[in-house]
């Protein structure tokens, strides 16, 4: 078992007319237990060309109906630059040069094939992203050749 | 302008040979600009002791954040769910319209951009009727 934490902090002297300091820390835990920790986590970073809407990151069965976390940064400084992230075909959001999103990934395999797959795409210019997923398993390929 | 800050910081000393660590800052701006963002919902809390799909941030309305969130402009959007991890069977699922995002089990958070626009609504399902805090709070331009 391993020990993976989650920190997110977000602050600002200027927003409201009071200071906004908020802080969270979570430890990223298998479903269904009370404090096993995630063991397994895929590290990418990909240029992603424009004018195609990509697969990032797979379904698959075992992924499904458990604790997976998902962390994706844009790494271009222009700011005009940005990637939309999808599941499925609802499009969550954009990612802006430098902007960041975390968030858990169930992979729901109830409905059409491919309909919890993260996708991306990049617009204005290609867009260097970075990203990562810490999750309960992989499905391995068995070897063509084995 | 205001200038709001959102850092993420990713650490593990087990997980592989090496220790992990990854830490990013992103300074909340208008799209495609280096403008801060200048409106909040400000942090809210709502609880829930029904297993019922229920609206969180609702694009049926006609005013406030539903008018303001549109799909061409910029916006984060934070929750978390504050109860205790528990057995950690209990869990919130969090769904864009529709699709199922994924679960947040007691203390887990999220932080993901929100483009919005009709049906966009953001959406929370809760695994069974124990009561279950979530605090969440919109960034928006």
């Amino acid at each position: 078992m391993a020990t993976t934490t989650a920190t997110i902090t977000l602050s600002s002297a200027d927003l409201l007319s009071d200071n906004l300091s908020l802080s969270s820390t979570v430890n990223l835990n298998k479903g269904g237990t009370t404090a096993t920790g995630l063991e397994q986590m895929n590290y990418h970073r990909a240029i992603i060309p424009t004018g195609t809407n990509f697969d990032l990151i797979e379904e698959s069965d075992a992924l499904k109906d458990n604790s997976n976390y998902v962390y994706i940064i844009n790494k271009n400084t222009d700011v005009t630059d940005y990637v939309i992230i999808s599941i499925n075909n609802e499009v969550i959001g954009r990612l802006y040069a430098g902007d960041w999103a975390f968030f858990p990934w169930a992979c729901d395999l109830s409905a059409a094939a491919n309909d919890s797959t993260i996708e991306l795409q990049a617009f204005t210019h290609e867009c260097v992203v970075e990203y990562a997923l810490f999750h309960v398993g992989e499905t391995l390929v068995t070897a063509a050749d084995s | 302008m205001a200038t709001t800050t959102a850092t993420i910081t990713l650490a593990s000393s087990d997980i592989a040979d090496n220790s992990l660590s990854i830490s990013n800052i992103a300074t909340l701006t208008t799209a495609g600009t280096d403008t801060g963002l200048t409106e909040t919902t400000g942090l809210a809390r709502v609880k829930t002791s029904s297993g019922s799909n229920t609206i969180l941030l609702d694009h049926g309305l006609a005013a406030g954040v539903a008018a303001d969130v549109t799909a061409d402009k910029s916006a984060k959007v934070y929750i978390k769910n504050i109860n205790d991890r528990g057995d950690g069977t209990k869990f919130v699922t969090i769904l864009l319209a529709a699709v199922e995002i994924g679960r947040l089990y007691g203390g887990d958070w999220m932080f993901i951009p929100w483009s919005g626009g009709s049906g966009k609504d953001i959406e929370y399902t809760a695994s069974d009727t124990t009561e279950t805090t979530l605090e969440y709070c919109v960034f928006y331009e």
